[in-house]
């Protein structure tokens, strides 16, 4: 049989789960900022207080919406020649974390920031990796102005990779630029629409709240029906209660939030049912994204995303460790194996470490390898006369031939292959062995690979015609200035957090 | 197809007696003498040799495909040369087995394995082999190379024995004599006088490669 799966809840708590979620949308309700989403709620019969901007609303509207979220969709890259679909069965692995720094050994301390050129390599790298099968805006190009670097990313990703994409549903102007430049890409809305290209992040903000700036950008990814992912990262002791139970409670409600949102947008839209909840650290009041709850949790979400028979997103290979030290490698395969167990049909963040803040492009060669370990896993112990075979055992054993061993059977070469997982990195060579080949440890052996698909990798590129249209649309867009954004938006900047250092042109003084 | 294609064909196939069909087919027929056919056959093992280096192999492939080969020469190709008057040509001869004191095979029998698919000619005496047994095989079949495992560190003195014997009948330096197993080590070879350690089949390989070149 296949590997068991995980289960934190048993069917009887999902339920007073479920019930508990839906008295709090319908006592407390959720707070959504923006005004025609709030009509929109109340539109469909909703408890809208425009004072507090609380929407309440019933079991039976969530039950309602829920009846047109697709349990399966595919995702196509630039030029469509690859897709994959998730469902509520699949187990695939992406990147994301928005890491602002990467691993760079020649640098005096070992890190530095990042930039365009490292967003492309993390693409390409991708683009040849076996498991792991789309990338987000992940390596954050800091040489490029925030107003536009949605332009360049979208650009890189389309000459580089045969993979889908994915960048956060951040406002609905960007997220329009993002909607144009990639109909620019494929050839057309309508082909967007028929084969999406990207995934939008939508991260409600815990607790219960919609913030304007995400549900704008969000309202976009929906009419052209590119798969959303709505995840909280709600911090147990934090932002959450820091009792499991409550956070999932809490959460639930967040990401139903979100979901009944997508459905009143556009019916039909396809979404994940996400999470990437973690624990609260005592001690300091960091988060702990490589912690064991962060494993709990969410194998609690892939139980509540099966429950309602949406495709589950949550974390898997993440870590709070700032070096590749022992702490990396139990806590990446403790959540990554922790996701894959429960269920999780999309398992993100390959590639980093401290938390997602930082990139290691080896570390995607490693992560790779570990999706592959994992999928083996859960492929569990196949019964039958054949693999139990009783006969080979019999020969084996019985042989009067000297040094007669399984190695030499053919029923081992018939099923080696599938039994066993063929690592690329992992060393099992004797000392001398290891030793002759240059002691390298498995950085070392990643960094090649890096190397190696750097030096090789091809993307389907961009034809003249289009990269010129892509020009004048990026012309267009580094013409405005930050403000034009946040008036776009509806919001005053202010009101806006920005990742760390980032600095913005403002035409208010 | 071509006689080189079928061969190629039936070793990586696994197949011994669609093999051996072939041989006596090709020497009946007169399309091919023994010594082409050992030609062609090693020309396979090469390339499943390289296979094995570019890791689309494994040591299964590696052992099944020295196996079926085997079946044709000890059966068909090597008593056909004999008849002819002739010997076969190989790499050099080797004669390999378990010291005394010691019953562990499976990591001496790939190393027997590994080499035969080489192109080398192994006697392989098996386990709890005694010093004088080892060298009056060498002796008799005129090996270049006297191989010893041992896995126990308790067994791992033999080794020794076996050299201390070769010097005692003056003929240790008829002999390159290398050692292997798992408590065994480069510094232990050096100590006890052998010629050569390795680590696993592969290294087995290189060592013979260099010591024979």
């Amino acid at each position: 049989m296949k590997l068991n799966r995980i289960k934190v809840l048993s069917k009887d708590e999902i339920q007073i789960i479920h019930s508990a979620t839906m008295e709090l949308i319908s006592t407390v309700g959720i707070k959504v900022d923006a005004k025609d989403t709030r009509d929109l709620f109340k539109k469909n019969g909703a408890e809208v207080d425009d004072k507090t901007h609380f929407v309440k609303f019933s079991e039976s509207l969530v039950k309602e919406q829920l009846k047109s979220v697709p349990n399966s969709f595919k995702l196509y890259g630039p030029d469509g020649s690859f897709n994959f679909e998730v469902n509520t069965n699949s187990t695939k692995f992406a990147t994301i974390g928005t890491p602002v720094k990467i691993y760079d050994p020649s640098h005096k301390k070992g890190i530095r920031k990042t930039i365009l050129e490292d967003t492309i390599q993390q693409i390409r790298i991708v683009d040849s990796l076996e498991h792991i099968i789309c990338s987000h805006v992940d390596v954050w190009p800091n040489d490029i102005p925030y107003t536009e670097l949605h332009c360049h990313c979208i650009r890189e990703w389309a000459r580089h990779s045969f993979k889908p994409y994915g960048l956060g549903c951040l406002g609905k102007m960007a997220s329009q630029d993002m909607m144009n430049l990639v109909s620019i890409i494929v050839g057309g809305e309508e082909e967007l629409i028929k084969r999406p290209r990207l995934i939008g992040f939508m991260n409600p903000t815990s607790p219960l709240h919609l913030p304007q700036i995400m549900t704008n950008g969000f309202f976009v990814f929906t009419k052209y029906k590119q798969p959303t992912i709505v995840a909280p990262e709600a911090l147990a002791g934090t932002s959450a209660p820091v009792s499991l139970a409550g956070l999932l409670t809490q959460t639930n409600a967040e990401i139903l939030g979100g979901i009944v949102l997508s459905q009143l947008y556009n019916p039909g839209a396809p979404v994940f049912f996400g999470t990437v909840s973690q624990t609260t650290d005592m001690r300091s009041g960091n988060s702990a994204i490589g912690s064991i709850e962060t494993g709990l949790i969410t194998a609690g979400i892939a139980q509540l995303a099966r429950f309602y028979n949406i495709p589950s997103r949550g974390p898997g290979a993440v870590t709070d460790s700032k070096t590749f030290d022992l702490q990396n490698g139990f806590e990446r395969l403790q959540t990554l194996m922790f996701a894959a167990q429960a269920g999780i049909n999309y398992i993100t963040c390959a590639g980093t470490y401290e938390a997602t803040l930082l990139e290691a492009l080896e570390l995607l060669i490693i992560d790779d390898e570990l999706a592959g370990i994992v999928l083996r896993a859960l492929d569990g112990v196949t019964v039958n006369e054949d693999t139990i075979a009783l006969d080979i055992i019999k020969k084996v054993t019985m042989s009067t031939q000297k040094g007669t061993t399984f190695l030499g059977e053919k029923h081992t070469l018939k099923h080696m292959r599938k039994e066993l997982y063929f690592p690329k990195l992992i060393d099992r060579n004797r000392r001398a062995t290891w030793r002759k080949r240059g002691s390298k440890d498995i950085m070392i052996k990643a960094r090649e690979k890096v190397d190696e698909i750097l030096k090789t990798q091809k993307g389907p590129g961009l034809s003249a015609e289009v990269e010129a249209e892509l020009a004048e649309y990026t012309k267009m867009v580094s013409a405005r200035t930050f403000n034009d954004y946040m008036r776009a938006e509806g919001i005053s900047a202010s009101s806006v957090t920005l990742p760390d250092g980032m600095e913005i042109k403002s035409d208010d003084k | 197809m071509t006689l080189e294609d079928s061969i190629k064909e039936r070793i990586l196939e696994w197949d011994e007696d669609g093999l051996i069909e072939i041989c006596k087919s090709a020497m009946e027929k007169n399309e091919a003498t023994p010594v082409e056919l050992l030609k062609i056959i090693g020309n396979v093992m090469e390339y499943v040799g390289e296979m094995f280096e570019r890791e689309e192999f494994f040591v299964p492939e590696l052992i099944v495909a020295s196996n079926t080969v085997k079946a044709a020469i000890d059966q068909v190709l090597d008593p056909a040369i004999k008849e002819m008057g002739g010997e076969r040509e190989t790499k050099g001869k080797i004669v390999l087995g378990t010291v005394e004191g010691d019953v562990h095979s499976i990591g001496k029998d790939l190393v027997a394995s590994f080499l035969f698919s080489n192109g080398f000619e192994v006697y392989n005496l098996g386990v709890e082999v005694p010093a004088t047994k080892f060298i009056e095989k060498a002796e008799e079949i005129g090996a270049k190379v006297i191989g010893l495992s041992s896995l126990l560190t308790m067994s791992m003195d033999f080794q020794r024995q076996v050299i201390n014997e070769l010097k005692s009948r003056n003929i240790r330096d008829k002999y390159f004599v290398i050692i292997g197993g798992a408590p065994t080590s480069e510094e232990w070879a050096d100590e006890i006088g052998a010629d050569g350690w390795a680590d696993d089949a592969m290294e087995a390989i290189s060592l013979l490669n260099k010591l024979l070149s």
